[in-house]
């Protein structure tokens, strides 16, 4: 039916670039990883004119080596033509001109709430997570965004966030198990991947999961694959897993 | 005795060094080359402290680690997105607040767990930001007003839990805006790949927000790879990025953001960042600080030049 063996890692980076449009402006920020290798993907494929807007400000930078530790290093100045660095990102999405911005967080409900600042209580946190970063101002303003997430279980996806960070502008939620899409105000079932089931989905999720259909997540394709092989040959797209 | 110039009691005002390296009467500035000492010695307990670089990038860690020896206190902590900079003042207990939009080492190395359970433990007050309202906090004080619109953030627990920010009506429009209270540092301490005695300062690779914090603040501290000649500025097509009447002391700080990386110089010190991860209590960071400690110590220039 399908290739066998595909790994989450490459079917979730696969699944990002391909919501990736050509000719959006896309950002994506710290500790990513996969959002950084899916642009850099798209922009080989189906997306050539995607403008890949980071942290250290390379506009559509081509580097020679990604690095397993940062999504913010120099390298994202390698081959860029111009310099438009976080602040400026920000700012083209205060005024509406950012296309797509990849984010993430650490617990989101049915209604599209994203928390990445506390468990428990704000002023007397019992767990200070690292902080939404740029979420609390790109996720309101961007045109899209989308939030990708390596785990995926009842202490992620929860009835009720402990704190809201920022809601907004939500298009989709790519997970290890599914990909979630804002419909009407609540999250349901996109799409599951080939590697998990509808069973494994509902275990794992705090609030009834709600779809239309059931559908399979497109495999990562044989280009796909093989261009991945060579921009990522380092294969920090799998350091999460 | 490195401590002296905190007992003048204007550590805000930094002075002017009037050791020169160029001899009396060939240079027309006066150099602001000091030590490492003495540059930490002018953060007072209390200090906002603004820091440059962004997580594990061109973070001054020298000067941090000179901040930890010296045994600061209550520093109100200013970054948009820090690492290990944050997390090993906190865990040196100089620290009262963090003003940040993300703490956190990259995926590598993960969590800033000292920042984290300083902040859990209620040692350290963490102000949450977005990575943007530092930045509009700061152009707040660089443009010489109280507070800054920040469309964005619309939605959010973190208006009514902060005293920082707040909504208020646009007069044009009638539509509620939120606005942030401005952050003006005291001291802004950033490290450059070059730097001349004069104070002028030029960065290679990404700038991050380094050049808004040094409008920003009352003050620039800067640590530098290289102290160059200022004619390197003056006949070169990219000019400093900080002018010398921001900046109040120029530290020669060779590898002075090892083990982060430093843009054209030097990348991350993999076992520098993993042996500080595994320190659990204060003896271990006494011991890891002091083997940096003649590094950090040996720049040219200042009360302890011995070397030129």
């Amino acid at each position: 039916m399908m290739e066998r063996g595909n790994r989450i890692c490459d079917i979730m980076v696969c699944a990002m670039a391909r919501m990736i449009q050509d000719g959006d402006k896309v950002f994506h920020g710290v500790s990513s990883h996969m959002p950084m290798i899916a642009v850099l993907l798209a922009k080989e494929l189906h997306a050539p004119h995607a403008v890949h807007l980071n942290i250290p400000g390379g506009v559509d930078p081509s580097p020679r080596k990604l690095k397993k530790y940062t999504s913010t290093g120099s390298e994202l100045l390698d081959g860029a033509r111009s310099y438009f660095p976080l602040m400026e990102v920000f700012d083209l999405s205060m005024r509406g001109g950012l296309d797509m911005a990849f984010l993430s967080g650490v617990q989101f409900d049915l209604r599209g709430n994203v928390n990445a600042s506390v468990i428990g209580n704000y002023q007397k946190p019992k767990v200070r997570l690292p902080g939404g970063a740029g979420s609390a101002v790109l996720i309101p303003t961007a045109k899209r965004a989308v939030i990708w997430r390596t785990k995926h279980d009842k202490r992620t996806f929860v009835n009720q966030v402990d704190f809201i960070t920022t809601k907004g502008n939500v298009d989709r939620i790519v997970t290890p198990l599914c990909i979630f899409k804002m419909e009407n105000g609540e999250l349901v079932l996109d799409t599951i991947h080939e590697t998990s089931s509808l069973k494994e989905v509902q275990d794992n999720t705090g609030f009834p999961v709600k779809y239309s259909r059931i559908a399979i997540t497109p495999s990562p394709a044989k280009n796909e694959l093989s261009v991945l092989k060579r921009i990522d040959p380092g294969d920090f797209r799998n350091i999460e897993f | 005795m490195h401590l002296r110039l905190q007992a003048y009691g204007m550590p805000y005002r930094l002075p002017v060094m009037r050791r020169s390296r160029v001899q009396a009467g060939k240079g027309k500035f006066m150099s602001k080359i000091i030590s490492m000492q003495e540059a930490a010695a002018l953060v007072s307990d209390g200090t906002v402290l603004g820091i440059g670089g962004n997580v594990l990038h061109r973070a001054p860690m020298a000067f941090i680690r000179e901040l930890v020896r010296q045994r600061k206190s209550n520093l109100k902590l200013v970054k948009t997105a820090g690492a290990m900079d944050v997390d090993m003042l906190c865990l040196g207990e100089c620290v009262t607040s963090v003003d940040a939009g993300f703490i956190s080492y990259e995926t590598e190395f993960s969590l800033a767990m000292h920042y984290r359970k300083a902040v859990e433990n209620g040692r350290v007050k963490g102000n949450e930001h977005a990575c943007y309202t530092v930045i509009s906090a700061l152009r707040a004080a660089s443009y010489g007003i109280g507070f800054m619109a920040v469309k964005g953030l619309t939605v959010s627990d973190l208006i009514e839990e902060n005293d920082y920010f707040t909504r208020i009506q646009d007069p044009f429009t009638n539509e509620m805006v939120t606005v942030v209270k401005a952050i003006r540092p005291d001291v802004a301490v950033i490290h450059v790949q070059e730097a001349d005695e004069e104070g002028n300062a030029r960065i290679t690779g990404p700038l991050f927000e380094d050049v808004l914090l040094s409008r920003a603040a009352k003050s620039v501290i800067l640590t530098a790879e290289h102290i160059v000649p200022g004619s390197l500025f003056s006949s070169g097509a990219k000019k400093a990025d900080i002018p010398h009447f921001l900046v109040g002391g120029v530290v020669h700080a060779a590898k002075g953001a090892a083990p982060c990386s430093c843009a054209g110089n030097y990348d991350i010190d993999t076992k520098g960042i993993g042996t500080f991860k595994e320190i659990k209590d204060q003896e271990g960071l006494a011991v890891y600080l002091s083997a940096y400690e003649k590094a950090d110590r040996r720049g040219w220039g200042g009360k302890n030049d011995g070397k030129r």
